[in-house]
């Protein structure tokens, strides 16, 4: 489709970012498109570096806000002439806008700049890149695996990888530091295994006494390859998946899934499904900070908290299992709707719920908000400006928490959240304690708006009606030859999406949730990257712990609110 | 008729001692049953959380479900101190020396459970990163089967273990040998260490000596109903 490509290209020309970089890189643009409003520009390798400096440094674009940086690979593809790709996504807060920045590599050398000098936060995910898709970035300060283990052979994530062929790593990696020679500090090793270390991360850290000299930190040790699995799977069969990366909140991680797709697909789901999204997906993201603030303050020594929160989550699992059977990993968000119609007496489950949490945040405030030795070991812990967070790229309550109010319900509102009335609170120091009140008020915010879409929830059907997305309802099936040949061709051949690449975005509890997606038409998508927000958040800590006290180090880990399973995948 | 007997586990007819049993408030049992029940009422779970089973963990111990009334409410972070190894969530290929080594750490008696299906069988996550069992490495004991399991399924696991030792069962062997997979080098394994053991008992008995660890008493007296006394060795 001809005429497509070049009103998409008409599109992106008009944006002034694909101006801008024009004008400055000439020749050295390729490609702008505007694919489901997406903008994405793909420049040549050679001019990587300086279009990521201009998106960032230009005061009509400012695209200071770094999210993600991946790789992939199209080795099928026969209409490229180069097999890599490496996919830059970023987002100005000033003009709300976010771009696709990419540039194609070829097989033989698969060689680009680094971007660590312009962004920080790019320094993990070039690591991520060389480890999964072997590609080089020269510059890098520390080019070496991140995910997979030192024993590792091969780069796994490129097509033709093997999906199950695994290595033994006969020894845990000793040293991530290197301590200087002649030195007398200690070196001390917090992790995997550590009961500061929620799931399993690891910092090493070069004492002086007890101030924090130097810090290194690995990941990986959950890396259970989401992103592999993704591709061998169809749009349905990912939606468990994507429950187990976020694990506090994991019915917001199927609703971002959920969204992607079907920004994908070009299909919508109805206003109750919506709504019942939104009213969930609240109740998840109270059910994450209060775990946040509960197992943070155990960490502190207080292990009152968390006896008392949990008997608030425990309602909120009752209310998840009323209506979808499990308390946790919930798999009840499907591509254009919900799996089934929410109980008949959701509305006075939700309510009960929703007094338990009032009753539980009130306890909670009353044990720690004034409590003095909680706000001594918070207040101006952990300080993080709004210039590197942004370069790091942070989002959610920690973002907030330094001072920059983004949040994608507010500035880019989905599934309705423009229906409600809500407010997004916003830090002024940045420190351990402007995080934890940003999520106590988070609390009280996600509360209003249960409370707006329980009393607006609209009726109608759950899921869409689009028969190419979702399944007919079962008594069609059993008694409608159409509706059973469709029900098995959906089943068999799975979702099929045009090719076409897209970028799907919510606010998870702990911030911009994106799953970027790259369809080549066939049932399974060709590449899923997930952009963790944990990822970004947790490569700042060793840079924040360096020059404080060992005993802040565990206080602020906590209030990061770093979930494993998103951190690896 | 001493200390000694009952040590050795001789049979002790509790009438000797008439002083104490007159006055009441005694049971007469064996010390292993003792030492068992003292042991099935207090276990120290090492909670080895990794992934999302922790967080159904964490409800186990909460105040919810509360684990203390099965007398397991001292989690340890220490090995050294933790009698029940509890892997909850995914273990992937580069955890797997960690989790081995921790293991290693931890004093016999030793129990391991596995939680959910990822620490079982590595779940639905069959790709080039994730252990595809934890029995690969170490052994098992109970597998609580679920994704997550519920935290009842999880006080079952612990009910199980705490009849199992009151019935003096041993922990189970380590498995794995079957498998595909990694075997971490070193494996821990129980019946080699215990093949050593009778090895060097048998070295120190030709030699005249007794097996290592065992305990010398020396009890000075016995005194029999009017408090003359005889020296036992
Ligand atoms: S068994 Fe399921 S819930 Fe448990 S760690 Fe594995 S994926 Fe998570």
């Amino acid at each position: 489709m001809p005429s497509m490509i070049a009103m998409e290209r008409d599109h992106a020309l008009a944006k002034p970012a694909y101006r801008i970089l024009a004008e400055k890189l000439g020749e050295k643009i390729l490609r702008g498109t505007d694919y489901r409003g997406d903008l994405a520009i793909t420049v040549d390798r050679s001019a990587w570096k300086e279009a990521a400096r201009t998106l960032r440094d230009h005061p009509e674009l400012d695209y200071k806000l770094f999210l993600d940086l991946c790789g992939v690979d199209y080795l099928n593809d026969e209409s490229r002439p180069d097999r890599f790709e490496v996919a830059l996504h970023l987002y100005s807060v000033t003009h709300k806008h976010h771009i696709r920045l990419k540039t194609a590599l070829p097989e033989k050398r698969p060689v680009c700049d680094t971007l660590v000098d312009v962004y920080k936060g790019a320094n993990w995910f070039e690591r991520e890149a060389f480890d999964l898709y072997g590609i080089v970035f020269t510059g890098h300060p520390n080019l070496t695996r991140i995910l997979t283990h030192e024993d590792f052979v091969g780069h796994p994530m490129r097509k033709d990888f093997a999906t199950g062929k695994r290595f033994v790593n006969k020894k845990a990696k000793e040293w991530l530091l290197t301590v200087p020679k002649g030195s007398e500090h200690l070196v001390l090793n917090i992790g995997p295994s550590h009961p500061a270390m929620h799931g399993c991360f690891r910092v090493q850290a070069l004492l002086d006494g007890e101030t924090i000299k130097d810090a290194e930190a690995e990941i990986g040790y959950l890396h259970r390859n989401f992103e592999k699995m993704a591709e061998e799977r169809t749009y349905w069969q990912i939606i468990p998946y994507t429950d187990r990366l976020n694990y506090c909140s994991a019915f917001i991680n199927g609703h971002g899934w959920a969204l992607a797709v079907e920004k994908l697909l070009g299909v919508a789901a109805p206003p109750r499904a919506e709504a019942i999204r939104v009213i969930l997906s609240e109740f998840s993201r109270i059910m994450d900070h209060l775990v946040c603030i509960s197992t943070n303050v155990v960490d502190l020594g207080a292990i009152t908290p968390f006896f008392v929160v949990f008997r608030a989550r425990e309602e909120i699992y009752d209310l998840l299992d009323s209506v979808c059977g499990a308390r946790l990993t919930v798999s009840y968000v499907r591509i254009g709707g919900v799996a089934q119609d929410v109980p008949d007496d959701f509305d006075a489950r939700c309510r009960k719920t929703m007094g338990w949490i009032r009753e539980v945040a009130e306890q909670l405030e009353n044990l720690l908000t004034r409590n003095i030795i909680f706000a001594r070991r918070f207040k101006d812990v952990g300080t993080f400006s709004k210039e590197d967070a942004l370069s790091y790229g942070w989002v959610g309550p920690c973002l907030r928490g330094s001072g920059i109010g983004y949040d994608i319900r507010k500035d880019h509102p989905y599934s309705g959240y423009d229906l409600y009335d809500f407010d997004v609170p916003v830090g002024s120091v940045g420190d351990c304690y402007d995080r934890y009140l940003v999520r106590v008020e988070e609390i009280k915010q996600s509360l209003r708006i249960i409370d707006q879409a329980l009393s607006k929830l609209p009726q109608g059907p759950f899921i869409t009606d689009d028969r190419k997305v979702a399944l007919p309802p079962k008594s069609e099936v059993y008694s409608d030859i159409e509706s059973l040949m469709n029900h098995f061709k959906l089943v068999y051949d799975g979702i099929l999406a045009a090719p076409g690449e897209v970028y799907g975005y919510v606010e998870g509890a702990n911030g911009e949730l994106g799953y970027y997606i790259v369809s080549d038409g066939k049932k399974h998508p060709a590449r899923v990257k997930v952009r963790p927000p944990c990822y970004n958040i947790y490569q700042a800590y060793p840079q924040m712990i360096k020059g404080t006290m060992l005993a802040d180090a565990v206080a602020m880990i906590g209030g990061l609110n770093v979930i494993a399973g998103e951190l690896d995948r | 008729m001493g200390l000694l007997d009952i040590i050795t586990g001789k049979y002790v007819d509790p009438t000797h001692f008439k002083s104490v049993h007159e006055s009441g408030n005694i049971i007469t049992t064996t010390v292993d049953a003792v030492v068992n029940w003292g042991r099935k009422s207090s276990i120290w779970p090492f909670p080895f959380g990794t992934a999302c089973c922790a967080i159904e963990f964490m409800a186990f111990t909460g105040s919810h479900y509360d684990v203390a009334r099965f007398g397991s409410e001292v989690l340890r972070f220490s090995p050294r101190q933790a009698d029940l190894l509890l892997v909850a969530g995914t273990i992937v290929d580069k955890m797997g020396p960690i989790l081995k080594t921790i293991y290693d750490q931890m004093p016999e008696p030793k129990w391991v459970v596995s939680m959910g299906v990822c620490a079982s069988t590595g779940g639905f996550y069959r790709s080039y990163h994730t252990m595809q069992g934890i029995d690969e490495i170490i052994p098992v004991d109970v597998y609580v089967p679920g994704c997550p399991p519920t935290p009842e399924s999880l006080l079952a696991a612990l009910m199980k273990i705490q009849e199992r030792i009151k019935s003096g069962d041993q922990a189970k062997r380590p498995q794995g040998e079957h498998r595909v997979g990694a075997r971490a080098e070193g494996v821990n394994d129980r019946r080699e260490r215990r093949e050593a053991w009778a090895h060097d008992d048998a070295s120190r008995a030709s030699t005249g000596l007794d097996p290592r660890g065992r305990i010398h008493f020396k009890l000075t007296e016995e005194r029999d109903e009017s408090g003359n006394g005889s020296h036992h060795a």
